[in-house]
């Protein structure tokens, strides 16, 4: 499987139940809202996106529909979950603690 | 992955392996949704659109690649790979419907055959007790110089239940035995079984009654005073209907009324394996059921009537159990050295308890199972064999797919998921065929009072050692051709159908597996040969005794609480009677027919003037209560001396009567008539030898010579008696005329088991024997069949591989014969090796079957002779068949084969 580069492992996770927070989207709208929330400082490949967009609805985090788009083309549109919510929750207070973390190590300064 | 999460990813899971194609069709189409985005984005952008399509096939990093990706991400692809081996193999199957017919046919009869034999061992050694937590359940033995899973004494049982400490407690059972039993006063009793427990049984053995209650402690504390009885649930089923109202009524149990205090739950039919008790009693009522007459149950030391099992203690080990009782035993030698000199005791687990030496029913199991064994394993081999020729041909194909990129270990799963298929459908086949052999044995009916209840039966445990033995066996079969046909060399694989390595490697594994299969067909063939001549052999021996022209009833006065004298006098007086019936030769009694299915009585004594080793209190022989008509009735003779006579009674000196393997024994060259043993030990009741009879069958039909005492009736009451009676015409003429002698004495004495002696001979002798050796036959006859489909199947393989070689040796001038002695002589050779092993294994396993159950010693050549040739002929067609269509080929056919 070949891994979002320049990405800490684990955040594309965080980052797309965060998007899918914010509203339903199809992959192509995620990958879309994905380059521009980031700027280029995340690269995610689209060929990652994909495989992980599953695994997160395998694990039954983010549900899948069918629907039209608004130029009338059928697309999957993805949802997040009872439990996706709690999952982006619990993420989301891990990933601030790690951050925190890192950034007082960071910070130290060298004396 | 935790537990709640399942309810939501389960459907998703199995949506994915139901709705397959869909999924697919959905990932085929998003992806493709992003893609037409991406160039539709690119084309704004100004690019031309082969650019645009080609930058977006990039990023997106191969569209396969995704794919495959995502459907890893469902963790299901070893499923869905399995499921699509399964479709695929069946697909492949189904080309070679012969074939696959052929395979399936044969593991169905392999495993088939081995389920019989296994339902048997299971239930006569595995099957646990129906108790919660079985495992702690032990049985407590005595020992001694004769006998080594001895019973204990009313005494010793409390003294073993009150000082040990290793077990939760310590319960204790008589015999089941025949009661008489009505459901209201006046009622003709029926005989129906009942044991005799001690009051913690249920409790210790965690019975919980499923209607009122199990015995209390107290109620089995003071002798006589507490008449209250358990009913099985069959027996509640049966004789009250289940009715829940019986709890509470009173109950006639050998004349005395018995309160009903609750019924034992479905679950538990019993710790036997034969029978099932109807109801039961508190030990300390054991004074109006049977027990020995000649003792006093709740006071002599040495009544050994009861089986005495434990539940061990959490953590306690079965060597401290040991220890503990191994103390008790020492003690009982130092107090009671009259009872107990040379006697210990011993722990027994449930295994032990049923793989008694002295019994023939687990070793048959043994045996039946060994044998069924050997079938499966022809069975298995020809399968192999089949399966390796036809992964031969296919070697193409494997070839193919692995030039194409596929990895050995996939192709290794997808060719083992095909004998998987197979031997699956096989064993369903073979669950079939053994249901039918175990409804086959079921049919056998025993002649007893009490039902014995033929215990094999298809349950969970058999259907899962058949489904693992088809497991294993696909394993076995498929993995030898698997490995081998995925080695093949890609560059001959791809440019022939069929290679041929050089070298004789490959060849080999087909070899062995003709020999394996000759050798083991031999092997069976001999050994149901063997069991046939044994159980003839023991039938022409003869029984010592005419069995012609009896009738025999059994009576027990003890149902209509007669006491020792009105016993006495009963029999007297029903002898007399019917002696002088019309239509009556003879009549006599015996406490137990010869051949017959009680376990015969012992007698312990010391011959007179005998020194007895230093270690060794008493000798014990089997022994029988008959009376002065019995030897002329069964016309036994006697050697030397007399039989008894009318004269002996209570009040002359005891007398008794041995057979001449006693005489020889303890007085060898000299005349037993005139000496004298003494019961019990050197200073018990002394006994008269006045007679020496001939030594006939006591137990069974291939009874070893052994040592035999009989007393005479007047002398040593006893209440069960069985009455026969020697007829001018048809034995079954004379039922009524006895009734009527019978109801002249007491009308509401029952007549129990009451048949002609030549039904009990039958089943003993003869139809019990019949089974075994139909069932081992059919064994041999089904192994000697696929060993002979696997010979024809390698020499008819032989010559289709061969066929080009043959032309061309029959174009430069080959006959027929040499083409003929070319396909025959490799299998020739094979046959003989095998015929050589097989005969090892023939002879091993005769000693076998001698060491178990024939007391003959040494080789039956006989049998050889007539097995060995008809086997080598047999195979020898087996070859011929295909070999002469071989010889028959044109050359110039040949040459252009393939």
């Amino acid at each position: 499987m070949s891994k979002p580069n320049d990405l800490v492992q684990g955040t594309l996770d965080l980052l797309l139940l965060k998007i899918l927070a914010l509203e339903p989207l199809h992959g192509w709208a995620i990958s879309l809202r994905l380059r521009s929330i980031s700027g280029d400082v995340l690269q995610v490949s689209e060929g990652s996106l994909y495989p992980a967009l599953h695994k997160l609805e395998q694990e039954g985090w983010i549900e899948a529909e069918w629907k039209q788009t608004e130029n009338n083309r059928r697309a999957k549109f993805y949802s997040l979950t009872r439990l996706g919510r709690k999952e982006l929750e619990s993420e989301t207070a891990n990933w601030q603690r790690l951050s925190s973390a890192i950034s007082h190590v960071v910070q130290l300064s060298e004396a | 992955m935790r537990m709640e999460r399942w309810w939501f990813t389960a459907p998703l899971r199995l949506r994915s392996i139901l709705r397959r194609r869909r999924v697919e069709k959905e990932l085929d189409e998003e992806l493709q949704f992003h893609l037409e985005q991406k160039i539709e984005e690119g084309i704004a952008a100004g690019l031309p659109p082969d650019e645009a399509r080609y930058r977006a096939l990039r990023a997106m990093g191969g569209l396969e690649q995704r794919k495959e990706e995502m459907r890893d991400m469902r963790r299901l692809h070893w499923l869905t790979d399995f499921l699509d081996d399964v479709r695929y193999a069946i697909r492949s199957l189904r080309r070679t419907p012969g074939l696959t017919a052929f395979v399936v046919i044969t593991l169905a009869l392999g495993i088939g055959m081995t389920a019989t034999p296994f339902s048997m061992l299971d239930a006569l050694i595995f099957r646990p007790y129906p108790v919660p937590d079985p495992g702690s359940v032990v049985t407590l033995v005595s020992t001694s110089h004769d006998n080594s899973f001895d019973s204990f004494s009313y005494r010793e049982y409390l003294d073993i239940r009150d000082h040990t400490k290793s077990y939760d407690g310590v319960i204790a059972n008589a015999q089941l035995q025949t009661v008489g039993f009505s459901a209201q006063p006046g009622a003709t009793p029926l005989v129906r079984g009942g044991l005799l427990v001690s009051g913690n049984y249920f409790r210790v053995l965690a019975v919980a009654p499923q209607l009122g209650r199990g015995f209390r402690d107290d109620e089995d504390a003071v002798p006589g005073r507490d008449a209250v009885a358990v009913l099985a649930p069959d027996f509640w089923n049966r004789e009250f209907g289940g009715d829940p109202s019986v709890v509470g009524r009173t109950i006639r149990l050998n004349g005395i009324g018995f309160t009903v205090i609750g019924v034992a739950p479905d679950t538990f039919p019993g710790m036997f394996i034969f029978s099932r008790p109807d109801f039961y009693m508190p030990l300390a009522m054991a004074r109006v059921f049977s027990t020995n007459p000649q003792k006093k149950f709740f006071v002599d030391r040495d009544d050994r009537e009861l089986t005495v099992r434990a539940r061990l203690k959490p953590g306690a080990t079965l060597r401290q159990a040991r220890n503990d009782l191994a103390v008790l035993a020492r003690d009982f030698e130092h107090e009671y050295p009259k009872t107990n000199r040379d006697r210990g005791a011993a722990v027994r687990t449930q295994f032990e308890m049923r793989t008694q030496d002295n019994d023939v029913n687990w070793k048959f199991g043994v045996i039946f199972t060994i044998l069924a064994l050997a079938v499966l394993l022809v069975a298995c081999t020809n399968a192999a064999g089949l399966l390796l020729s036809r992964a031969r041909t296919r070697t193409r194909e494997i070839a193919v797919r692995l030039a194409m990129g596929a990895g050995r270990f996939r192709l290794i799963r997808q060719l083992l998921t095909e004998s998987l298929v197979l031997s699956l459908l096989g064993g369903l086949g073979g669950i079939a065929v053994g249901y039918g052999g175990i409804e086959f044995m079921g049919t056998f009916t025993i002649p007893t009072e009490l039902p014995v209840k033929i215990p094999f039966r298809m349950d969970t445990r058999v259907l899962l050692a058949s489904l693992a033995l088809s497991v294993l066996s696909a394993l076995f079969c498929g993995l030898a051709p698997a490995l081998q046909s995925t080695r093949a060399d890609l560059v001959n694989g791809l440019k022939s159908a069929d290679v041929d390595l050089p070298g004789r490697k490959r060849l080999w594994g087909r070899n062995a597996l003709v020999v394996a299969q000759v050798a083991m067909s031999l092997m069976l063939l001999a050994a149901s040969f063997l069991m046939f001549r044994g159980f003839q052999h023991s039938l022409l021996d003869g029984v010592g005794f005419a069995k012609d022209h009896l009738l025999m009833v059994r009576f027990d006065p003890r149902l209509l609480q007669y006491d020792e004298g009105q016993t006495s006098r009963f029999y007297k007086l029903l002898a007399e009677r019917v002696r002088d019936t019309m239509g009556v030769e003879s009549a006599g009694f015996t406490q137990n027919p010869p051949l017959g299915l009680d376990n015969l009585g012992r007698v312990a004594f010391v011959p007179d003037g005998f020194q007895m080793p230093r270690d060794r209190e008493n000798f014990t022989s089997a022994m029988d209560t008959i009376d002065e008509g019995f030897f002329e009735t069964m016309k036994v003779p006697i050697m030397r001396g007399r039989g008894f006579l009318a004269s002996d009674t209570a009040n002359t000196p005891r007398v008794a009567v041995v057979n001449e393997q006693f005489a020889k024994h303890y007085w060898p060259g000299a005349d037993a008539v005139g000496k004298r043993i003494r019961l019990d030990s050197a200073t018990g009741t002394p006994v008269e030898i006045v007679g020496v009879a001939q030594t006939i069958k006591y137990r069974d039909s291939f009874d070893k010579h052994t040592d035999f005492v009989y007393m005479p009736l007047s002398q040593h009451p006893v209440a069960r008696m069985v009455l026969l009676l020697r007829s001018s015409g048809d034995p079954l003429q004379m039922v009524k005329p006895v009734k009527d002698v019978v109801r002249t004495l007491d009308p509401n004495m029952p007549m129990l088991e009451t048949r002609t002696y030549e039904d009990l001979y039958r089943y003993a002798a003869v139809d019990g024997p019949r089974v075994a050796v139909e069932l081992v036959g059919t064994l041999g006859a089904v192994g000697l069949l696929l060993a002979i489909a696997g010979l024809y199947g390698l020499v008819a393989y032989n010559v289709t591989r061969r066929t080009r070689e043959i032309g061309i040796r029959m174009a430069i001038g080959a006959g027929p014969v040499d083409v003929l002695r070319l396909m025959m002589g490799k299998g020739l050779v094979l046959v003989g090796i095998g015929t050589a092993i097989g005969l090892a294994m023939g002879f091993a396993v005769e000693q076998l079957m001698n060491s178990m159950l024939f007391n003959a010693g040494g080789v039956d050549l006989t049998v050889y002779l007539i097995v060995v040739p008809s086997m080598v002929l047999v195979t020898m067609l087996a070859a011929y068949v295909p070999a002469r269509r071989a010889s028959r080929i044109a050359p110039t056919q040949a040459l252009r084969y393939e």
